[in-house]
């Protein structure tokens, strides 16, 4: 077929190319490669007294980020990241396990329920989050009338109520990969390994884990680099006291008028994706399943 | 019998566990509901003032918030179309032919999928100021088209991976010509991958925040408009829309999986 | 079955798209006569829609309004958009200065603002814009401190106090870095526009107490934190204290003894407005004395409009919280420019405080 192809001429062949993936370099190119190379340009630029850019070389944006205040807000981002990516497999995994290899006819429904929360859009439920937790808000009235408390317990605004938001918004990035790894999972597997005795520990340990390890990373990716990203989640539970770097670099485009340092956080991120991508594909990842 | 009760006590912790989860999910937004009930017309709408409906008629004359509903609807249908149509026939293009910088391509399209919104949110704020662009509708169904393609991409190739050029080839030799064929034959065979694509590009261009934030100039779209009120309050008004919207996907979710799904499988 | 996704997927867009057009309809109803619109930029919860709504029916010219937390904000959308994009802003004092130097704004046709002479005399001809060339006074205030005595024990009179170990977690700050860092100098007794390097480290060093007190930082709506209890304490704009006296009546407001940050904000037009007129009208009805009553009825600040001061009641203009004592803003300062330099090392301490 290769040789048939290369026999032809313009017409049977470049034409074609062009046409179905012309369209699609062009989006790929303006959209994403230039605008990208853009950036990494403009965190080698400064800015005028008037905060204007200016296209002078320099590497104090770079000298900036690595100053120590900045280095504990990564060390804080990666934190909450890693902390959230835990919580997410914790609860992820028994959960896809179970909805993936119940014998249920509701199978597609509970798996659908996983995906209706997502077609509401997310900055209210995160502001419903907070509703929920503020001093005066459900779960203090809750818990102050069944007198387990009398005084109303913060829990907003904490490192630990980002980290909860956070986990609500990425979970089912989480589960999507899993339930279809488990799906895929052969049942007589299982049962073989009982049957010679294995105790389900050692199946979980030796077979399951193992089998569904891609499910594992992808899910992985998909909820640790958007969470160092994720301004809003903070912005709204964690009341500015608990940013990740996305609050830094939104900062930089908005109130800080410094294009050039939030262009140079911005490349910490990129080089962040680009270091846990290539260990995901040194460790057989598959690209394709972060899309689907 | 022990085995039994023992297997019964697994399912039954299976299922408060499954339970919980499904509450953790649904929590926040049975938030959303009842605070669209909420009687209270003061800022910041917090304190509980009684049931009412009303919100749900007030709602319609919001023209800001419909607007911005509307301009959601436009967005998410637009750049679904176009990212559909686009991420179709590159994947198509790249998986048939062979050219010079198709390894680059293919690395440019997992970017958007793997890279913080953030950052495609900034790159694309930074050309867009500076090639001059106003920013707006224009801006954010460029936008919305680039983050959304890869994710039809990868869904229609996963549809090609299994696909015979065999009849492709049959088609051609019967006379059909390439668009004939194209249409007749590889798009059918692709309809899974290409529908599955293009529910997810809208799924994600209707919630999408970040990347909008940076682009959106003066057309506000829903999630915009709910980060606005965020600011100053969310109006029972903005709960209200939010459980339409819901009772609607909710809706469509049934009607799919009982009816559609049903005669599926009598074929 | 393909025919089936097919289907499905035609459904489910004609729907959207059916929701769409019905959306827009609703939306673009209330499409006025002349056709004319313009885009106004203002602080979030400072116009009144009402105010709003009644210019549009006076001069069936349809207003798009946008909402900034910060004057950077405004700074840094203004210059990201195309010249053009914005017909009316509402910069505060210094920024009214930056932006002149820049050449930002268009110059006022004066003899076009009709209402001018309802603004008090005070207010006009600023030193950060002399002879009010480009701008004209709307509202300012002050930043002042919220006390619910219900849930606080101390005794707040200052700036200073809001440094207190009792009041850790418990403070509404606003997210504002001139405002923080300028409370924290005047706090020690220096100025809000501070450029000395060694007294900003002792600011800094200060500043960093108030890490632990501040519970979340809020410019757009603070009131809401302390009408729900979320925080106890508040160092937020006077009008949002005034509102959330109003919901709550165990919070008080206090003016610091160390002399406040004030601010006044202020109307202009932003260089390259293709609505030239139609945002003067805007700014002349907004000057008029029907508007400038219902926007202070609605968010209680300052107003240099004597016109509509005069016409409040009683309650209203010994409401201090409403109606600031003019000791207050006399002891106060105002923020004013400074080199980037600086404003580099004021922002390196607010990446600090809220890291």
């Amino acid at each position: 077929m290769e040789k048939a192809h290369s026999k032809h001429n313009w017409k049977s062949n470049t034409l074609p190319a062009l046409v179905t993936v012309g369209p699609l370099t062009l989006i790929l190119v303006l959209l994403v490669a230039i605008p990208l190379i853009y950036v990494v340009v403009m965190s080698f630029c400064s800015i005028d007294q008037y905060y204007n850019v200016e296209f002078k070389f320099t590497l104090d944006n770079y000298k900036r980020l690595i100053s120590p205040d900045y280095m504990k807000i990564y060390g804080q981002s990666l934190l909450i990241a890693l902390v959230t990516t835990l919580l997410c497999i914790l609860i992820g995994y028994p959960f896809a396990y179970i909805i993936a290899r119940t014998k249920s006819k509701k199978k597609r429904l509970l798996y659908m329920l996983v995906i209706i929360p997502f077609w509401t859009n997310s900055l209210i439920r995160i502001y419903g989050w907070r509703t929920f937790l503020g001093n005066n808000g459900w779960l203090n009235s809750i818990l102050q009338t069944l007198h387990i408390t009398n005084e109303p317990i913060t829990f907003l605004y904490k490192q630990g109520t980002t980290v909860l938001g956070m986990v609500y918004c990425l979970l089912p990035f989480m589960i999507f990969p899993l339930y279809t790894a488990l799906e895929k999972l052969d049942g007589s597997l299982l049962e073989a390994s009982s049957d010679l005795g294995a105790k389900p520990l050692v199946t979980l340990r030796e077979i399951i884990i193992p089998l569904t390890s891609g499910g594992i990373f992808s899910g992985s990716i998909m909820v640790f680099i958007p969470c160092l990203g994720y301004f809003f989640v903070s912005d709204i539970l964690g009341g500015g006291n608990s940013d990740v770097i996305g609050n830094l670099i939104e900062r930089q485009f908005q109130s800080g008028n410094n294009w050039p340092l939030g262009a140079a956080l911005s490349i910490i991120l990129i080089a962040v994706t680009l270091i846990l991508v290539r260990i995901y594909k040194k460790m057989g990842g598959d690209m394709e399943s972060l899309g689907v | 019998m022990k085995r039994q009760r023992k297997a019964k006590c697994k399912k039954g912790i299976s299922i408060i566990f499954v339970t919980l989860v499904y509450l953790f999910l649904f929590l926040p937004i049975s938030v959303v509901v009842v605070n669209s009930t909420n009687a209270t017309t003061t800022k910041p709408y917090l304190s509980w003032k009684g049931f009412t409906f009303d919100w749900y008629i007030k709602l319609f004359e919001n023209d800001e918030l419909l607007g911005a509903f509307g301009n959601t609807m436009i967005i998410a249908i637009v750049s679904t179309i176009l990212a559909t149509a686009i991420g179709t026939l590159g994947a198509i293009g790249m998986y048939k032919y062979k050219f010079k910088g198709k390894g680059i391509i293919d690395a440019l399209a997992y970017i958007p999928v793997v890279i913080p919104e953030i950052v495609l949110g900034i790159s694309l704020l930074t050309i867009f100021a500076k090639v001059n662009i106003p920013r707006g509708m224009l801006t954010l169904i460029l936008a919305h088209v680039t983050f959304s393609v890869p994710f039809v991409i990868f869904n229609v190739r996963a549809r090609l991976a299994g696909y015979d050029n065999s009849i492709e080839e049959a088609s051609m030799d019967l006379g059909a010509n390439r668009i004939v064929t194209f249409f007749e034959i590889t798009l059918p065979v692709l309809a899974p991958g290409i529908a599955g694509g293009a529910l997810l590009a809208f799924t994600l261009s209707i919630d999408d925040i970040i990347i909008s934030y940076f682009v959106y100039g003066q057309t506000k779209t829903y999630p915009l408009k709910v980060m606005e009120s965020i600011k100053s309050g969310v109006a029972p008004d903005v709960n209200a829309l939010s459980t339409l919207i819901l009772i609607a996907t909710i809706g469509l979710v049934i009607l799919t999986q009982s009816g559609l799904f049903k005669k599926k499988k009598e074929n | 079955m393909r025919k089936n996704v097919k289907k499905k997927i035609v459904a489910l867009f004609s729907a959207a798209a059916l929701i769409a057009s019905f959306c827009t309809g609703c939306g673009s109803k209330k499409e006025n006569a002349s056709g004319e619109e313009i885009n106004v930029f203002v602080w979030t919860e400072y116009v009144s829609q009402e105010a709003i709504d009644a210019f549009e029916k006076e001069s069936g010219i349809t207003v798009n309004v946008s909402t900034f937390s910060s004057n950077e904000d405004m700074l840094s959308k203004l210059k990201s958009e195309s010249e053009g994009t914005y017909d009316i802003v509402l910069p505060s004092d210094y920024m009214v200065e930056q932006m002149i130097s820049q050449g930002m704004l268009e110059e006022l046709k004066k003899d076009e603002l009709t209402n001018l002479g309802n603004i008090g005399e005070a207010y006009l001809n600023q030193n950060y814009d002399p002879g009010n060339v480009y701008t004209v006074p709307y509202q300012g205030g002050v930043a002042a401190i919220a006390v619910n005595t219900s849930l606080v024990d101390i005794d707040i009179t200052g700036y200073d106090d809001l440094f207190k170990p009792e009041l850790k977690g418990k403070i509404v700050s606003l997210d504002d870095y001139r405002a923080v860092i300028g409370m924290t100098a005047r706090s020690m007794g220096y100025s809000m526009n501070e450029t000395d390097k060694e007294k900003l480290a002792e600011i800094e060093e200060k500043l960093l107490k108030l890490k632990e007190n501040v519970a979340l930082y809020d410019s757009d709506s603070p009131k809401s934190a302390l009408i729900s209890g979320d925080a106890a304490v508040g160092f937020v704009w006077s009008a949002e204290i005034a509102l959330a006296m109003e919901e709550n009546p165990n919070i008080k407001i206090v003016y610091p003894r160390e002399g406040a940050y004030v601010f006044l904000d202020n109307w202009g037009i932003p260089k390259g407005s293709k609505h030239y007129e139609a945002a003067m009208k805007f700014i002349d009805f907004m000057l008029g004395k029907d508007a400038a009553k219902m926007n202070i009825e609605e968010f209680p600040y300052l107003t240099a409009n004597e016109a509509a001061l005069s016409a409040m009641g009683e309650d209203y203009c010994n409401n201090i919280a409403k109606n600031p004592p003019s000791e207050a803003i006399e002891a106060g300062e105002f923020v004013s420019n400074l080199d980037t330099d600086t404003l580099a090392i004021y922002d390196e301490m607010w990446t600090k405080l809220k890291k």
